[in-house]
């Protein structure tokens, strides 16, 4: 409006609205946990219990002492590889959906080796086996990319597809190859005791912080390095990116492998860390609920490890929940189910929009 | 009997946060006139009109319809009392055709369903009182920016709208479509309706206007006679002084290095059709060559093959000396080139992102900026505080979106950071598309700075007068091919514009 009247800035200003900012994202993502925490409420009271003391039960369950924290950390632990995997191809505006895929075969190539190179000692032993989880989701999602790179073929339809040959091609190799001796049911051998990740306590490992790690290296990369930069501008404005120079494909390409990539790291520190072995249903959807987190996080380093905290949160204390009352396990899914489509629609829009309206 | 003042505003005031976009502005429209508004970019222009239109409340003042003061609820309301406005980007479906767009929301209906012959029928017999042909079983999405304006202004006509507002409705046109659109309107007012026009070209507002009212910071600064105006008068209304025409001055660029060579260059679509034929040209050192030709006659493809966004299926492309036609546009940039995209909020801005990121754009790699791949946040700082100082951007601060500057500031935005590094060549697209005079005139200087020293400027523009006052010579492109090379100073025009419609062999 009057333009000249705004102050150019000067050099060193602090970026103004960083803060305010940040607090308008984080309420951003507040919202849709609030509004599923309240559909979760009448849900609950229309089937007779008291939302109140069921969400305290569960907040007991899953905060309510150092055992029940450790608890909730050890499930968010996947969680946190999932959205960070998923977070990586959403950032470039790659959907990825295929980090469950990543992450099953991730775990299957490092219970593999964990269990076949014995003779190891486990500082090296334990580097090789997620340094193969890694290498086998970068692999495994190089063929969506190569078709959405120079083919055009949509990545969402490749890569969720490709998610049930994961699941059906480690099952196969589980019940033949790799099947445990004297064991009926899908399982692999045990790893070698030196490959078990370290605990930390409670079911606690070494994965929770190797994840913490790559998402702090996640957040500080995409703020500030060149090719962090110029995987924000592809996701965003993928014309304007290939203007400024920046090679669109191999961004889109590269953002795949370091999805599949992380995916694998979670799956092999999920088989190291957790099962010690690879077993048939090794991830229970754990590649869609990282969906979930990277969009409530809107793909941001903090919000990633909030969300894996809560959906943890939810899936600890919805374990235990029913083991000490008869609250229905169920109401764990409808939260979770519930927070997942308000993340998804997306509500600044939503909000945009009800303002207009109110003018 | 008809009202004095359709519409208008009575000491109308609207502040947004510390800023004032409207500041007591009084308008009345007598009804059966072509009202325009001109003013620079945030002069408070289109907040007026959505003020008008109901979109938006005034903080003081009121609104009036017909005579009398009016609280607009909001746009249906002002729908109701006849207003209707045409916004700067469509609200149309792509999908549906022009008349499911039509009626869209006001179908006319027989036992519960709709009624399409009844529809067909308004939609003649609108077409028929405008003189407005339209295929109407057209997916609107595949209609040109003509028709689909067009179809806006019919559609606001169905709903029964005898006051049209429209939001500069030729930015997006070509000039022979600006001239039909502006006999529409003509036709319009003839017809009994009332028009307000907003526009920053004060030929066509002279052209066709009756009485126009110039805003500049949020003030009215005067409503005249159009037949009482001239340019000169509308720009000192508009500005508060009269802008300086820029304009090159022409000297002989013998023995010149050549810095940009187009040889032979050809584009052949997936179907086959040649949208570029054997055009050769060469910008040299302390030139600017124009690219002069209407809309889609190939001047895109030109452009996109010399930055490296399409490959060009015949002949080579040479920056500064070097062949760059199998290069990458980082490598082309690296050789010199820089470019002001025609679009800017999709190929020049990330319009989400901070100012400094979008000051980054095409140096992330560099040595000034980053550090083994990390970006030094003090020298990207200082950068875009430079750029926003010298290139004056007016912005709340260097980290607030770029979509939160108005059009000019984010022109003037792109133009400094394709600056930075003192370009060899720059490449720009209709780099005045949308700003207002002032802005355009600084523009202007700044592609004739790069030209002074020493630097390659290849100018394609939509407006003859801005390629006439900034080019040493002129390439004229029609149906892909070039029909002319024409060497300033430019007497008569008349020549250019033969060369613009001249068939090729093939």
């Amino acid at each position: 409006m009057a333009a000249a009247d705004v102050p150019a800035v000067r050099p060193g200003a602090p970026p103004g609205s960083a803060l305010a900012g940040a607090l308008r994202s984080v309420g951003m993502s507040l919202l849709p946990v609030a509004a599923a925490f309240v559909v979760g409420a009448v849900v609950l009271a229309v089937t007779g219990w008291d939302p109140i003391s069921v969400y305290r039960v569960m907040a007991r369950e899953a905060f309510g002492s150092t055992a029940r924290v450790e608890s909730t950390l050890a499930a968010a632990t996947p969680l946190l590889f999932a959205g960070l995997a998923t977070a990586i191809a959403f950032r470039g505006g790659v959907f990825n959906i295929g980090v469950d895929g990543c992450f099953v075969l991730g775990g299957l190539a490092a219970a593999w080796l964990g269990a076949a190179l014995t003779g190891l000692p486990g500082w090296l032993l334990i580097p090789v086996c997620v340094l193969a989880g890694m290498i086998t989701g970068a692999v495994w999602s190089a063929p969506p990319a190569f078709l959405r790179v120079r083919l055009g073929v949509d990545e969402v339809v490749s890569t969720l597809m490709l998610n049930f040959v994961a699941i059906g091609l480690a099952s196969w190799i589980v019940n033949t190859l790799l099947l445990a001796q004297g064991t009926a049911n899908s399982a692999s051998s045990p790893v070698a005791p030196q490959a078990e990740l370290p605990g930390l306590g409670g079911d606690v490992t070494l994965g929770l912080v190797i994840a913490l790690v790559g998402v702090v290296f996640y957040g500080v990369w995409t703020r500030w390095s060149a090719s962090g930069y110029e995987l924000r501008m592809t996701g965003l404005n993928p014309a304007f990116a290939q203007t400024a120079g920046i090679s669109v494909p191999r961004v889109v390409f590269q953002a795949m492998l370091w999805s599949g990539l992380v995916a694998g790291a979670g799956g092999a520190a999920h088989a190291l860390g957790v099962v010690h072995r690879f077993v048939d249903g090794f991830s229970p959807g754990y590649g869609f609920t990282g969906i979930a987190i990277a969009l409530l996080a809107r793909n941001g380093a903090v919000g990633i490890v909030l969300a894996s905290i809560l959906f943890g949160a939810l899936a600890s204390a919805g374990a235990t929940v029913q083991l000490f009352s008869d609250i229905p396990l169920d109401i764990v899914d409808v939260l979770q189910g519930t927070i997942m489509v308000f993340a998804a629609v997306q509500v600044v829009d939503l909000r945009r929009r009800i303002r207009r309206q109110a003018a | 009997m008809a009202p004095a003042i359709r519409l208008g505003a009575r000491e109308v005031t609207r502040r947004f946060g510390g800023v004032v976009a409207n500041d007591d502005v009084s308008l009345s429209i007598a009804p059966g006139t072509v009202h325009a508004i001109v003013g620079e970019n945030g002069a408070g222009k289109t907040t007026l009109m959505r003020i008008l239109y109901g979109l938006d409340r005034p903080d003081a003042g009121t609104v009036v319809v017909d005579d009398e003061p009016a609280r607009l609820s909001g746009p249906a309301d002002a729908t109701r009392r006849g207003i209707g406005m045409v916004h700067q980007e469509f609200k149309l479906v792509d999908e549906l055709t022009l008349l499911e767009n039509l009626v869209l929301g006001h179908e006319p209906t027989r036992r519960g369903r709709i009624d399409w012959r009844r529809a067909r029928g308004h939609a003649e017999a609108l077409a028929g009182e405008t003189g407005v042909a339209l295929d109407w079983d057209l997916p609107a999405g595949r209609a040109s920016v003509a028709v689909r304006q067009r179809l806006e202004i019919l559609r606001l006509m169905y709903r029964e709208a005898d006051v049209l507002i429209l939001d500069e409705p030729t930015a997006v046109l070509a000039p022979p479509q600006v001239a039909e659109l502006l006999e529409l309107l003509s036709g319009l007012r003839d017809g009994g309706r009332t028009i307000i026009f907003i526009s920053h070209k004060l030929q066509e507002v002279l052209d066709v206007a009756d009485t126009v009212t110039a805003l500049r910071a949020g003030r009215v600064t005067g409503t005249v006679a159009a037949a009482d105006a001239d340019p000169d008068s509308l720009v000192r209304m508009m500005v508060g002084e009269s802008v300086p025409e820029v304009r090159l001055q022409a000297r002989e660029a013998a023995g010149a290095a050549p810095l940009l060579e187009v040889r032979g260059a050809g584009v052949r679509d997936a179907q086959g059709r040649d949208r570029l034929r054997d055009v050769s040209l060469t910008v040299h050192s302390g030139e600017v060559v124009g690219i002069a030709g209407v809309a889609g006659n190939g001047q895109d493809e030109l452009v996109e093959c010399v930055l490296g966004l399409r490959r060009p299926t015949a002949g080579s492309i040479v920056v500064d000396g070097a062949d760059v036609t199998r290069s990458t546009i980082a490598q082309r940039r690296r050789h010199g080139l820089a470019y002001i995209p025609a679009d800017r909020r999709r190929d020049g801005l990330s319009p989400t992102s901070s100012l400094l990121d979008n000051v980054a754009a095409g140096s992330q790699r560099g040595a000034e900026l980053t550090h083994r791949g990390w970006f030094r946040r003090g020298a990207l700082e200082r950068r875009a505080a430079r750029i926003v100082e010298r290139y004056r951007v007016h912005c709340a601060g260097l980290g607030v979106p770029a979509a939160s500057l108005s059009g000019g500031n984010q022109q003037r935005l792109i133009l400094g950071r394709e600056m930075e590094g003192e370009p060899r060549v720059l490449v720009a697209s209709q780099p005045t598309r949308g700003v207002d005079v002032r802005g355009s005139a600084y523009i202007r200087e700044q592609l004739l700075a790069v030209r002074e020293r020493g630097g390659g400027v290849l100018l394609v523009s939509e407006e003859l007068d801005e390629l006439v006052a900034l080019s040493d010579r002129i390439v004229v492109l029609a149906r892909g091919a070039v029909t002319g090379v024409v060497s300033g100073p430019f007497e008569d025009l008349t020549e250019l514009g033969a060369l613009m419609t001249a068939r090729v062999a093939v």
